[in-house]
C-alpha cells in the first residue's frame, strides 16, 4: 500500500491519529502539502460521501471520517497559505442562517467541502446576512453554502440573497442552500443557485457551481 | 362515547365514531405559545392581550386549557412531570413578552438575561449563579441548548457521569404522578399520555441536560453521536443502568398510578433525517433495541399501558425493527421525509401499530400553504390513516410559530368534517 493509499484507508476508517501521523511522514518525505489533497484527502471523502449515499455510513461515521481527515487538513492548510499551485478550487463561506443555532448539518457539510479542496470561511450558526456579505467581500468568496433546521428561519435565507445583490456581489457568488425543511423549489423560488439534500450532494453541487 | 373510549377504540385497532385527536398532551404534539394565542384569539376564547401560559419553555409550547379542549374536540390529555427542561418547576407564574409581542406567562424559575447581541440566555433551575444552559436568538422562537462539555479524560470515562439524571423517582414526584393520573382521570373524560421520564435513550435532546448546573460526561451533540460508535461499549453499560433504574422507576409509578394511564411515551429519541436514518439499522438493533424491548416487555407484562415512540424523519427502515421492540404507537410520522409515504406506511405496518401524527405537513403545507391546500392534506391524511382505526390524529410534530391561524382553523374544522367514522 502506498502512502496515500495507507491514508484514503485511515481517513475512510476514522482514524484520526494515523493520519495526522502519515500527514507528518509524508511531509517528512518532501511529498508536497498541495498534492497530500487530490491523492489522499479528497478520494478518501469522495468515498465516504459514496458510502454515506449508499446506507454504510450513517452520521457518526461520517463525523468520525471526517474528523480524521481535518487531521490532516489542520497540518496542510497553513502550509498551502501563499502557495500559488495550491489554488483551492474555491472560497466557500458557510453558516446556519440568522435565528437558527442548529449546526450539525451545516459542520458536516463544512469539513466534507473542506476535505474536497475548498477553503472554507465558517461563520457558524446565527449569522446575518450582513456578516454574509462581509465575509464574502472579505475573502473573495465564489460560494456561499447556508443551512436552516427551522421553517421559521429559512425565510431569512431570502433576505441574504437579496442583500448580496443590494452589496452588488450577487454575480459574484452562487448561493446552495439546504437543511431540513429547504426543498428544491424553496431554493428556486429564493432564487438561489441550488440545493444540496445531504452532504455529498452539497459536494457535487459546489464543484459544479465553482466550475460554472 | 367518551374521549378515552375513542382513544381506546383506535389503539386497539378498530374504528371509533371518529378519529380522536391529540393537542398539547405531550411536548412533541403541542402548539408554540405565539400561535395558541393567535387560536385562542381567532376563537374568541379571551379578550386581546390576555397572556397564554408558556408550559414547555424549552419549545415554548402553549398551555392547552379545558376551553380550547373542548372548541377544538381534543381527547387526550398529558401526564407531564413536575419539573420542565430547564429543571425549575410550572409554578409561580409570571408575566413575560415574546420576540413576537405575544403577552406571555411564564414560571417562576424562568430566570432570563440578555446576551451583547440580544440573545436571551436561560439558567438551570432558574439559577443565574451557574453557567446558562439555554439561547433563544434575538427573534427568534425557541431556546436550544448551550452545550457545555467538560473536558473527555478518555482512560478515566465513568458511566456515572451520563447517569446523573437518571436515579430512583423522588417521593415527591411519585406523589405528583399519582395526584395528576387519579384528576386527570376522574376530571377529564380524555386519554391520559404519560411522560414519566426516564426511558429515552440517547435523546439527543436530552443529552446536553440543560436542567443539570454542572453536566459531566459526554454532553456535545456531536460527540455522543460519535460515541456512539467509537465508545460503542461505554454507551451500552450507561443505556443498561439507565434501563434497570428506569424499570425500577416504572414499578413505583405503576403501582402509583395503575391503569388509568391510556399510553406511555416511552422514546422521543430522533433516529431519522429528512434523507434516511441517523445511525445504521445495525446500531439500532445492537445499542437501542434491547433496551426498548425490555422496557416495553415490562410495560405489557405489567400494565395496561400502550408504548409510544417519538423519532423524526424517515425512519421507514428502522419501523420493523421499532413494531418488533414492541412499541405501540409511531409518532409524529414525518410523511415528508424519504420513505414515509402516508399509504405505504399504513400498508406495511398499519395492522400493527398505531400512527399518532402525520396529519398534516408542519415543514410545508401548514406554515406556507393555502387553507384549502391544508383541508385537502389532512382531508387526504384522516382518509388514509384513520382507516381500520389505528390512528389519533395529530400534526407531524409541534405546530410552529409563524404559522396562519387560517391555515390552523382550516386543519381542526377538516378533522371534524372528514374525520367521522365511515371515512
Amino acid at each position: 500500500m502506498t502512502l496515500f493509499e495507507e491514508m484514503q484507508q485511515a481517513i475512510i476508517d476514522g482514524k484520526a491519529p494515523v493520519v495526522k501521523e502519515l500527514t507528518e511522514k509524508a511531509l517528512r518525505e518532501g511529498i508536497k502539502p498541495a498534492d497530500i489533497f487530490p491523492n489522499a484527502i479528497i478520494p478518501a471523502m469522495d468515498e465516504v460521501g459514496r458510502r454515506m449515499r449508499d446506507c454504510v455510513y450513517f452520521i457518526p461515521e461520517v463525523l468520525i471520517a471526517a474528523r480524521a481527515a481535518r487531521a490532516a487538513t489542520d497540518i496542510l492548510r497553513p502550509l498551502l497559505v501563499g502557495d500559488a499551485e495550491a489554488r483551492s478550487v474555491g472560497t466557500v463561506v458557510c453558516c446556519t442562517v440568522k435565528g437558527d443555532l442548529h449546526d450539525i448539518g451545516k459542520n458536516i457539510v463544512s469539513m466534507m467541502l473542506e476535505s474536497a479542496g475548498f477553503r472554507i470561511i465558517d461563520l457558524g450558526a446565527d449569522v446575518s446576512p450582513e456578516k454574509i456579505v462581509e465575509a464574502v467581500r472579505e475573502n473573495n468568496a465564489n460560494l456561499v453554502a447556508m443551512s436552516a433546521l427551522l421553517t421559521t428561519t429559512m425565510v431569512n435565507m431570502k433576505a441574504v440573497i437579496e442583500a448580496l445583490a443590494a452589496a452588488g456581489l450577487r454575480d459574484q457568488v452562487k448561493v446552495m442552500v439546504g437543511g431540513a425543511p429547504v426543498t428544491e423549489s424553496w431554493a428556486r423560488s429564493i432564487g438561489a443557485d441550488g440545493y444540496g439534500k445531504d452532504a455529498p450532494a452539497a459536494v457535487d453541487l459546489a464543484r459544479n457551481l465553482a466550475a460554472a | 362515547m367518551t374521549s378515552r373510549e375513542r382513544v381506546q377504540l383506535a389503539l386497539d385497532h378498530k374504528e371509533p365514531d371518529h378519529v380522536p385527536l391529540d393537542l398539547g398532551a405531550s411536548a412533541v404534539t403541542g402548539m408554540q405559545v405565539d400561535t395558541v394565542y393567535q387560536l385562542r384569539q381567532s376563537l374568541q376564547l379571551d379578550p386581546p392581550g390576555t397572556p397564554v401560559k408558556v408550559t414547555e419553555p424549552y419549545q415554548m409550547l402553549g398551555e392547552i386549557k379545558p376551553d380550547l379542549m373542548e372548541a377544538l374536540g381534543v381527547d387526550v390529555v398529558g401526564l407531564g412531570k413536575p419539573a420542565t427542561m430547564f429543571g425549575f418547576r410550572n409554578e409561580g407564574w409570571k408575566p413575560w413578552t415574546t420576540f413576537e409581542g405575544t403577552p406571555v406567562l411564564v414560571p417562576e424559575g424562568f430566570n432570563t438575561e440578555p446576551d451583547a447581541n440580544g440573545d436571551i440566555l436561560m439558567y438551570p433551575e432558574g439559577d443565574k449563579s451557574v453557567p446558562p444552559s439555554g439561547r433563544m436568538p434575538k427573534g427568534g422562537f425557541y431556546f436550544d441548548s448551550i452545550v457545555r462539555q467538560p473536558p473527555i479524560d478518555e482512560n478515566n470515562l465513568s458511566i456515572q457521569d451520563n447517569l446523573e439524571e437518571f436515579g430512583p423517582i423522588a417521593d415527591t414526584d411519585l406523589e405528583h404522578f399519582r395526584r395528576e393520573a387519579k384528576r386527570l382521570s376522574t376530571q377529564t373524560d380524555k386519554a391520559v399520555l404519560a411522560n414519566f421520564g426516564g426511558t429515552a435513550f440517547g435523546d439527543i435532546a436530552l443529552v446536553p441536560a440543560p436542567w443539570l448546573k454542572h453536566p459531566k460526561g459526554i454532553r456535545d451533540i456531536e460527540e455522543w453521536y460519535i460515541s456512539t460508535v467509537t465508545r460503542r461499549d461505554h454507551v451500552y453499560k450507561i443505556f443498561e443502568r439507565q434501563c434497570e433504574i428506569g424499570i425500577r422507576n416504572l414499578e413505583k409509578i405503576f403501582a402509583a398510578v395503575g391503569n388509568r394511564v391510556t399510553a406511555v411515551f416511552v422514546s422521543g429519541t430522533d433516529f431519522g433525517q429528512q434523507n434516511g436514518p441517523f445511525i445504521s439499522l445495525k446500531s439500532y438493533q445492537d445499542l437501542f433495541k434491547p433496551f426498548h424491548r425490555e422496557v416495553n416487555s415490562w410495560i405489557h407484562k405489567n400494565t395496561k399501558w400502550k408504548c409510544f415512540i417519538h423519532s423524526c424523519g424517515s425512519v421507514r427502515a428502522l419501523l420493523p425493527d421499532f413494531v418488533d421492540a414492541g412499541f405501540d404507537i409511531i409518532n409524529p410520522v414525518q410523511c415528508s421525509a424519504a420513505g414515509m409515504a402516508p399509504e405505504e406506511l399504513k400498508k406495511e405496518f398499519g395492522d400493527r401499530v398505531t400512527f399518532w401524527g402525520g396529519g398534516v405537513d408542519t415543514q410545508r403545507t401548514l406554515p406556507f400553504g393555502t387553507p384549502e391546500e391544508v383541508r385537502q392534506e389532512v382531508c387526504a391524511r384522516l382518509k388514509i390513516f384513520g382507516r381500520s382505526g389505528g390512528y389519533v390524529f395529530n400534526t407531524t410534530h409541534n405546530v410552529q410559530a409563524r404559522v396562519p391561524a387560517q391555515n390552523v382553523l382550516a386543519m381542526y374544522e377538516t378533522v371534524r368534517k372528514c374525520g367521522q367514522y365511515p371515512l
